[in-house]
């Protein structure tokens, strides 16, 4: 059977966290920058999601906004954007910035 | 197409298999790739509850097509008691979702 | 019993993290490239966190006060709210009434769709996995975990937000409101009624 790791409803799980620990500032931002480019037919939803179930495995480690991020990057670099080194690059200077 | 007035969350879809109150079943089928019918309800009997109206498929939009010819969405009613095992409850307990006319076979 | 512990930070501490890092580098990206620019996200941002959060209890309180203006929200969500003056930008809004015999639940099992232009970002618990893994399957049990409890001769509906549709629960009005205004109604219309996993309180 091909396996999606989003198709998970009726599987067995444990307690439900049920309070809302609401968002950081830079998933606030993030959820922008994903609600823009929507908006803007940059890119679809339908994409973004299909981005992310192609994260297999990884799906399930990551949180969510650290999911729709690597989504969106592969994405993006799926349609030519940006290149990886253009990215490569991108990164390491905010790094620089932040002293990290 | 000019823009309605008053947007609606419904498109017309005169041409269409099923009608409210069609009893259906979803297809057993797992093909690879993006789906938005969920596995769980794959082969569990339903009745149609709403047509929603048209839309592009979103299993090719999903790739980058643009999801033309467009395809029938419904929402379909299940009970409960169809869907799961040993269910929670002996209430009369249903669960709704869209599932697009392509998943659908009369039952 | 859900509560809403937000910690919304107008900037967060300590060092960003990988993923962070990895956000921001997309964004300056597509800036550097022309595709968006920083002002077109920071009017997202604040529209989702001072503009659409408020407007569900709004709805929902009109709908109670309006039994026309109701009317028409069951019939089609997304008209109702543009003929009050809405736009809902891209949700396809369907509203579900619990009444005496019925009480609905929304969830998205495959992500976390949900109508973000009526009710702002989703709850962490309403994208967490167990949600979308239990709520389907076994949602009274589900609902006792939010503190609510539905009697056995109440029908339980769950929507499974799959496709193109959103959805947004109409409670039921409880007794003890009679003669309040829509701004009153508005305050007890918490989010969490408007999903479905708690029970408006007087």
């Amino acid at each position: 059977m091909n396996r999606n790791p989003a198709d998970i409803g009726g599987e067995a799980a444990g307690p439900i966290d049920t309070v809302d620990h609401g968002m950081k500032f830079w998933e606030k931002q993030a959820n922008a920058l994903r609600n823009t480019l929507t908006s803007g037919k940059v890119v679809r939803l339908d994409e973004l999601r299909r981005a992310a179930e192609e994260l297999g495995d990884r799906y399930y480690r990551l949180g969510y906004f650290e999911r729709t991020t690597e989504a969106m990057r592969n994405l993006l670099l799926e349609k030519g954007l940006f290149t990886r080194s253009e990215l490569e690059g991108k990164i390491e200077e905010i790094r620089r910035r932040y002293g990290s | 197409m000019a823009p309605s007035a008053t947007p609606s969350a419904y498109t017309p879809a005169p041409e269409r298999r099923f009608n409210v109150g069609d009893c259906v079943r979803v297809r057993t089928t797992h093909p690879p790739g993006h789906r938005r019918t969920p596995a769980y309800i794959r082969g569990k009997k339903g009745e149609i509850e709403r047509v929603c109206g048209r839309f592009p498929n979103p299993e090719e939009l999903a790739y980058g097509f643009d999801g033309e010819p467009r395809r029938v969405l419904y929402r379909v009613r299940f009970r409960q008691g169809d869907v799961w095992p040993a269910y929670e409850s002996a209430s009369e307990d249903f669960i709704e979702m869209e599932i697009y006319e392509h998943w659908l076979e009369p039952a | 019993m859900s509560h809403d512990h937000r910690h919304d930070p107008a900037k967060d501490e300590g060092p960003p993290s990988e993923h962070e890092i990895l956000s921001r580098a997309l964004q300056e990206l597509l800036q550097d490239k022309g595709v968006l620019t920083a002002e077109q996200v920071r009017k997202r941002m604040e529209l989702f966190d001072a503009e659409f959060p408020q407007r569900g209890a709004r709805v929902i309180a009109h709908a109670w006060s309006n039994p026309a203006f109701k009317k028409r929200l069951l019939a089609d969500g997304k008209a109702a709210c543009a003929e009050w003056g809405l736009d809902l930008e891209a949700d396809r809004l369907i509203a579900v009434e619990n009444t005496p015999r019925v009480h609905n639940v929304i969830v998205c099992t495959l992500c976390s769709c949900y109508p973000r232009a009526l009710l702002g970002m989703p709850p962490t618990w309403y994208k967490s996995e167990n949600y979308r893994r239990r709520v389907v399957r076994e949602p009274r049990a589900v609902l006792r975990e939010f503190g609510t409890v539905i009697p056995d001769d109440v029908s339980i509906r769950v929507h499974d937000s799959n496709a193109d549709m959103r959805y947004v629960v109409v409670p039921m009005r409880p007794k003890g409101t009679e003669g309040w205004d829509e701004e009153q109604l508005a305050s007890i219309l918490t989010r969490d009624t408007l999903v479905g996993v708690a029970l408006p309180r007087v």
